[in-house]
């Protein structure tokens, strides 16, 4: 890279691999109701029956609230001496299913360097794979940093 | 039959941009009478996706829709109109300190045409590097109008202009659907292909057009009607 230095080793190298969570059916219903969520889908345990998963799902967003480890940050190549959070893409594969046990599996997927009015920064994306009992991927979570030197 | 395109966008294919393709084209459809272009160029960070095919959105919308780059060198950003396999051979679009002279020339021969945009910006237009480094030569066109610009920065765009003489060229920068087609370029010829484009540009029969609306002053809390 022109302005910043790392390990190219770094790229593509698993860092965390979390224990799994139980998806419980009070925990989608406590997040539909703070999203405003009513579809009976996500709701109702009845209804859900009727839909395309034939049991209650979590809305899509649900993975965002899933916990990376406590030191995810940390393995976060530090290209600068600032570093912010830039926003998350979320690709989603497979429904979330009340029962379901979720873990988050994280990478370094990318680092690239663009200029911007401020100057250079490096753009670190982390991936977090989410994965179900059953070994399915049920989302990809990228997590964009951006690094610069102020 | 003149063509007016926005010449600097953005997609969803661009790191910093969501917007999808059809999305712009949509939003043109609506603002036809704000905005009457008759296509758009992406240009995409640091790289051009050969592959893409945008015919079909192009029968459904009536619209044009050609693929450049925007690459980074030594004077700032630079658009790239007419990529082919000679220039993506000899130009990584990733590097983002290509040597500016270099691309300039290098594309040029190999059938292409580099317009340096926002040069009026700060850290990665050409009025910057200017001030402490010699003049680019065979430059065919810069931007003049560009959509996201703030404050100052079209201003010194226009003196940059006036005295190298540049050609000027317009285009939104649009990264976001609803600001698509804000600045674009009038070409007295009808364009359809990048190589028409790229022969345009160094034909030079062409404007730069603004089509942002005037923003009106907001009064003061309290002053007199």
């Amino acid at each position: 890279m022109a302005h910043f230095n790392y390990d190219p080793a770094v790229i593509g190298r698993v860092f965390e691999d979390t224990e799994p969570v139980v998806v419980e059916t009070q925990q989608i219903r406590d997040y539909c109701a703070a999203l405003g969520e009513d579809d009976p889908i996500y709701t109702d345990q009845e209804a859900a029956r009727l839909g395309p998963f034939d049991t209650l799902t979590a809305p899509p967003s649900y993975v965002l609230i899933l916990r990376t480890g406590k030191d995810f940050l940390g393995h976060i190549p530090r290209l600068a001496n600032n570093m912010m959070d830039a926003g998350r893409d979320l690709d989603l594969l497979e429904p979330v299913r009340a029962g379901d046990r979720l873990r988050l599996v994280s990478q370094i997927k990318e680092i690239y360097e663009k200029t911007g009015r401020s100057g250079p920064m490096a753009f670190v994306i982390v991936r977090s794979t989410v994965l179900n009992q059953n070994q399915q991927v049920v989302a990809h979570i990228d997590h964009h940093f951006i690094q610069r030197n102020r | 039959m003149a063509t007016t395109l926005d010449l600097h966008c953005h997609s969803e294919a661009s790191d910093d941009s969501r917007a999808p393709v059809e999305a712009y084209l949509k939003w043109i459809a609506l603002h036809r009478k704000e905005r009457p272009l008759d296509g758009i160029v992406l240009t995409e960070h640091r790289q051009f996706n050969a592959a893409a095919d945008y015919r079909t959105l192009e029968d459904k919308y009536g619209l044009l829709i050609l693929n450049a780059s925007e690459a980074e060198t030594d004077y700032g950003h630079m658009l790239v109109f007419g990529v082919n396999r000679d220039i993506m051979r000899r130009f990584d679009f990733k590097n983002i300190r290509l040597p500016a002279q270099e691309l300039i020339d290098g594309v040029a021969e190999l059938g292409g045409a580099v317009v340096p945009c926002h040069p009026g910006r700060p850290t990665v237009g050409l009025c910057e590097y200017y001030a402490h480094a010699p003049a680019l030569s065979n430059v065919v066109a810069v931007e003049r109008f560009n959509g996201g610009s703030r404050r100052g920065e079209e201003e010194r765009a226009a003196a940059l202009i006036e005295q190298y003489r540049y050609r000027a060229t317009g285009g939104s920068d649009s990264h976001l659907v609803s600001l698509i087609g804000l600045c674009a370029t009038r070409f007295e010829s009808n364009v359809r292909t990048s190589e028409e484009l790229v022969a345009e540009l160094k034909g030079g029969n062409f404007t730069a057009v603004d089509f942002r609306p005037t923003r009106q002053p907001v009064p003061r809390a309290g002053a007199a009607e």
